[in-house]
């Protein structure tokens, strides 16, 4: 156990935030303890207001925790300031439960949600004392395991880990963990466990490079789902109670790295929903009750969930929220029954500016469902809509950022007009937020180069002289994050070394733009003689060999192909809840798409089209 | 019939010194939400529970006089008793946030406006109080004791004689001190060690700087109002309060 009265005295009173280094929250588990069969480390490669927002991390726990032979605890990147007091006082990163260090534990494992994590993860193993290298550890080290998106293409990280689980977690890890106990129960040395759990179907041993092929939760109300959160006493960035009406989304938008890698669509039935949003609320006490997935609109019965969510928790001053929106009517009817006194902001992702170009990324919108949904949105009270757009997309010309501007000019004007009519013109605000593209793996525009840093750069300077309008604001994500996040997406194993270097030199947080420091990557890569453009501005032939190619996540390579086809053609592609099977070859055996009772057809919701 | 209020005193404990005020409040508006005490809420865009804490407790330290006052809905407030609400309340609370006592408030001013002083006890190393001991008894016998005090807006230096109280030594060795704490006048506890350390300072390393007296030595014991005759201290349990039920732990 880390020295707490040295914590207590020392070192917290002296750092920002210390809450997050503390733990004893609502409903943590008891941790470690010597005797446990197996015990994990949950490590988040950010800091805790951001790894106890995600769910996943969430279940994992919940998993572990609830089998009283394992134990779990977790950890956090500490932000710089708390980094710097533990290398000073020599305080090695510790699980907040019981504050036993990193390394006592037998596995760790880290949650990969965003490229630009990775420098963490080097720095938290560092902080553990445990070496970077996966071929440098031996029989008393943990073994380093990573889940998450991100292990749909785990090379650039690949020296760091022992293994890698892809696809859902609920089954891997109680196989993990029971084969890790029945390991350490015989004796078994680190390096036998190691194989024993590189066995495991969906794990992935960068060692020896195995062909690994996606872990699919059939059906999710046969999965375990938490039914306490621990309850942070810190704000998180989400906290409320999120409750994963289903996973997966057949839209199909062919930038959407998510779209493509949690399919099929898989509902919870409404039974399960209720029973679970009982058990959450009252042990949590939360403010907000959250229906969380990539899509939740598209929930089969989600007018009917939401009723009854909102009759019930209502009256316990508990709000019920969709974080995510659809380009809709039926989306602003859905937002106004569960928002009734909140109409600050609503937010759309359109994604691109013309009809041509949201036909070759397949974002079935059109102008009139922006247009409609904005006039829904406006008259039923929010005075400010922001909008999500993205630039740099494949076949693009400046004929589409220009529509940007259009469109949004056109929401502002729109909403002047309703605002108008009660004499508040001027309340109307549209704030528009401009992504630059990034190619992800497994999608259908995984082969194409992403935009060079100038090209971006070029194209956002001219779209924000388009913007220009009182009302009007707009803000772009920063070009060399987008850049960064491309080159680690659609990288390999060359970029190792670069990451290395870079946690030496300092990156930390590179999410975080007060923290990011292009400068240092840069040098980073230019110590170690590379270029990031090899990566991220690489265009990649339909019959190339890719860096991802050995990691099955179930969409398959005709699938994509076809869809990269169509997108130059400038064709859609219909969801398949609508439209029959798309064939994107996800479907085998019981993995199937699972709705939560009779589907009840396009046009009753007013949604639909593709 | 005007709504029930009903007065908690809890502590803080050790394991959550390092949780913010926000932090504390928001998890006791969850505490009452789990333990389904009909609490009653503002209107507006954003209905918040009535809640209002006494005061705020500076980060790292810890407490077991942490005061509330809870407005309950009007619906429900005839048939809960306070020895519901403490039943109800107790088991709830998460750890590090005991629930010491719970009363039925009639009325009167806010909580906050009518705390006036706020004792601590401050552990301080052995080797440390002899020469502590001397800087109090000098203290104790001026009557102005100019010091550097932090604010919201920085550092100023003001008078700190009046807003002392008292200053004792308990039988294990530790500080005991009632400080001025509320709207009217305030002293922190942190400040005022300082100053006892600078005074027994004089040249040498401070033992008892912030470096080592931190935050984490320091536990408030009680709040306080004053009697308006005599000034004498009271108890927020104990003034215009009824149907008092403690943890007797």
């Amino acid at each position: 156990m880390v020295n707490k009265e040295l914590l207590a005295t020392e070192i917290l009173p002296k750092v920002s935030q210390p809450a997050r280094y503390t733990g004893h929250e609502l409903n943590a588990g008891a941790g470690y303890r010597a005797g446990a069969e197996a015990a994990l480390l949950l490590a988040f490669p950010d800091v805790y207001e951001v790894g106890m927002s995600y769910i996943g991390f969430k279940i994992l726990y919940d998993i572990v925790n609830s089998n009283p032979v394992w134990a779990v605890e977790r950890a956090f990147a500490p932000w710089p300031d708390m980094e710097a007091q533990m290398r000073l006082h020599g305080i090695p990163l510790y699980g907040l439960e019981t504050y036993t260090p990193a390394r006592s534990f037998d596995l760790i494992g880290f949650t990969l949600q965003y490229e630009l994590t990775y420098s963490n993860v080097l720095c938290m193993l560092e902080l553990a004392g445990i070496p970077a290298r996966a071929d440098r550890r031996g029989q008393g080290d943990p073994i380093v395991i990573a889940g998450g998106p991100c292990a749909s293409n785990p090379e650039p990280i690949a020296p760091f880990l022992d293994l890698v689980v892809v696809g859902d977690g609920e089954e891997a890890i109680v196989e993990i963990m029971s084969e890790t106990a029945r390991g350490k129960r015989e004796g078994a040395s680190r390096e036998a466990i190691l194989a024993r759990l590189a066995k495991i179907a969906g794990v992935y041993w960068p060692r020896a490079q195995n062909h690994v092929t996606r872990r699919i939760v059939a059906d999710l109300d046969s999965a375990q789902y938490p039914r306490k959160f621990v309850v942070p006493f810190l704000e998180a960035v989400h906290d409320r109670v999120a409750l994963e009406v289903m996973r997966g989304c057949s839209r199909g938008c062919r930038f959407c790295q998510a779209g493509m890698v949690y399919r099929p669509v898989r509902e919870r039935s409404m039974n399960d929903l209720c029973e679970l949003a009982e058990a959450l609320v009252s042990s949590s006490g939360y403010e907000e009750l959250s229906l969380l997935s990539l899509s939740s609109a598209d929930y089969t019965r989600i007018k009917e969930l939401i009723s009854r969510l909102a009759a019930e928790y209502g009256p316990q001053g508990v709000a019920v929220s969709l974080p995510s929106l659809r380009v809709d009517s039926f989306s602003i009817a859905l937002s106004r029954d569960v928002e009734k006194s909140r109409r600050t902001g609503l937010t759309f992702a359109p994604e691109a500016g013309t009809q041509r170009m949201r036909d070759i990324i397949n974002k079935g919108v059109t102008e009139d469902d922006l247009i409609s949904a904005a006039t829904d949105a406006f008259e039923s009270g929010w005075d400010q809509i922001k909008l999500y757009f993205m630039i740099g997309l494949p076949y693009e010309t400046f004929e589409d950022i220009d529509g940007i501007a259009a469109l949004s000019r056109r929401v502002l004007q729109l909403g002047r007009q309703v605002a108008g009519a009660r004499g508040k013109a001027g309340r109307a605000r549209v704030n528009v937020s401009v992504s630059s593209f990034v190619p992800k793996p497994h999608t259908p525009f995984q082969w194409f180069a992403q935009n060079t840093r100038e090209q971006l750069e070029q194209k956002q300077s001219f779209l924000k002289e388009r913007m220009r309008a009182r009302g009007l604001s707009v803000s772009f994500h920063d070009v060399w994050a987008s850049h960064l996040e491309a080159a680690f997406a659609r990288g390999d194993r060359h970029l190792a070394p670069v990451i290395e270097r870079a946690v030496a030199l300092g990156c930390r947080f590179d999410g975080w733009s007060d923290q990011f420091r292009p400068d240092l990557w840069q040098r980073a890569f230019t110590d170690m003689g590379l270029d990031s453009s090899m990566w991220a501005n690489a265009e990649y032939g339909f019959d190339d060999s890719l860096p991802w190619d050995h990691i099955d996540m179930g969409v398959s390579r005709e699938f994509l192909v076809r869809e990269a086809r169509r997108a130059e053609s400038g064709l859609t592609t219909p969801d398949c809840r609508e439209a029959g099977c798309s064939g994107c070859g996800v479907c085998r055996g019981d993995v199937r798409v699972r709705l939560a009772g009779a589907f009840a057809g396009s046009s009753s919701q007013g949604g639909g089209q593709a | 019939m005007s709504a029930a209020v009903v007065r908690v005193r809890l502590g803080k404990g050790d394991e959550i010194r390092f949780v913010s005020h926000l932090g504390f409040m928001r998890a006791f508006e969850r505490t009452v939400r789990r333990a389904r005490i009909p609490v009653a809420y503002s209107g507006g865009y954003h209905p918040h529970p009535k809640i209002s804490f006494a005061t705020a407790l500076g980060v790292g330290m810890t407490s077991e006089a942490e005061y509330l006052d809870m407005e309950l809905a009007p619906a429900d407030s005839c048939d809960l008793s306070t020895q519901d609400v403490f039943e109800r309340l107790q088991p709830t609370a998460p750890p590090g946030m005991p629930v010491i006592a719970v009363c039925a408030a009639e009325g009167g001013p806010a909580l906050a406006s009518r705390v006036e002083w706020a004792s601590y006890r401050v552990d301080v190393h052995a080797d440390a109080r002899p020469e502590l001991e001397d800087a109090v008894l000098e203290f104790l016998s001026s009557d102005s004791a100019i010091a550097k005090v932090n604010t919201k807006s920085g550092q100023r230096r003001t008078d700190i004689r009046p807003m002392v109280r008292e200053i004792r030594w308990s039988g294990s060795g530790a500080l005991e001190c009632t400080l001025a704490c509320g709207g009217r006048a305030h002293l922190r506890p942190q400040d005022f060690i300082a100053h006892l350390d600078s005074m027994r300072g004089r040249g040498d390393a401070p033992m008892l700087g912030h470096e080592s007296i931190g935050p984490s030595r320091i536990h408030r014991t009680g709040l306080y109002f004053t009697d308006r005759e005599g000034g004498d201290l009271l108890s927020p349990m104990n003034v215009e309060c009824k149907d008092l039920v403690m943890a007797w732990s």
